[in-house]
């Protein structure tokens, strides 16, 4: 066995861990949620709801202003069909007290 | 049952129009040079009046009148030529305008010029709840039909606004039939 591989042995044998490293681990990770949760602001939760409730309103917003204005067009429609309608109607109505008129007049 | 009920949902539309307008009717479309079709029931009616401004005399008058209101149904068709429409497409209008709650208050006709007008009125205890307009020149057709509570009022203030005869006839529902040659 030449020297490089006894050093090769010697780096690559098994080696138990130090008695304190379990303890630190164990208490790195307890601490790890409470970090988490002292730390909300700091976090990318608050980007994340203020983007999903500005979306929330934005589509709300959107779909109000669409029926809105699906509305309007309907109202608008009906309107100019109503006053067309009162036109012909008073334009006939009109037509026929004129020639009752000029009939009464003869 | 629950078929039963959508059909009569689907059906009442057509029980607010106090006339139906026949299929023959209808078809004179095809052969019409300029149509009017407006069909407005009870929730258009509606609709349109949340449009109509208070402030403007005209609208104003056209919102109280339809106030009232369950429908108005207008056909109006303008043909190129004279005799595209026949006399039995009037009749299967005129033949629905009879019992004792319709009454025409005028008909006008001249034989020369071929005009022919109509006006009928439904009334149900003593007021208003109809009016139908039937005017047929030669080359054109017009059936009007109104139907809810009109005031005499409103027809009479309409008459300054749209145009519309004072028709003081209209209040007491009398008949008067004037004709000339």
């Amino acid at each position: 066995m030449d020297d490089l591989e006894r050093q090769l042995q010697q780096a690559l044998a098994r080696q138990e861990a130090p008695p304190w490293f379990e303890e630190k681990v164990l208490r790195a990770v307890a601490r790890q949620p409470e970090r988490r949760s002292t730390s909300w602001f700091g976090s990318a939760y608050p980007i994340r709801w203020a983007t999903a409730a500005l979306a929330t309103l934005l589509l709300s917003g959107g779909i109000a202003w669409q029926h809105e204005r699906q509305e309007r067009i309907a109202g608008e429609a009906a309107k100019a069909q109503l006053q067309l309608a009162l036109r012909i109607t008073s334009s006939q109505l009109h037509k026929i007290e004129k020639r009752i008129e000029s009939i009464e007049q003869d | 049952m629950r078929y039963a009920l959508i059909g009569l949902v689907c059906l009442l539309p057509a029980f607010a129009q106090d006339i139906k307008f026949p299929a023959s009717l209808e078809k004179l479309a095809a052969k019409a040079d300029e149509v009017v079709d407006v069909t407005l029931d009870s929730s258009m009616l509606q609709l349109a009046s949340r449009f109509l401004s208070d402030k403007e005399p005209d609208e104003a008058h056209a919102k109280r009148l339809v106030s009232g209101l369950k429908g108005i149904y207008v056909r109006s068709f303008q043909f190129e030529n004279a005799g595209e429409y026949s006399p039995a497409d009037i009749e299967a209008i005129r033949s629905q305008l009879t019992g004792p709650t319709w009454a025409r208050v005028a008909s006008v006709r001249s034989r020369k010029a071929g005009d022919n007008a109509e006006v009928y009125i439904k009334t149900e205890g003593g007021q208003i709840t109809g009016l139908t307009v039937i005017a047929s020149e030669p080359k054109e057709l017009t059936i009007v039909n109104i139907v809810g509570n009109i005031r005499p009022e409103d027809l009479r203030d309409l008459g300054g606004r749209f145009g519309l005869p004072k028709m003081d006839g209209v209040n007491a529902a009398s008949k008067a039939e004037k004709k000339d040659e």
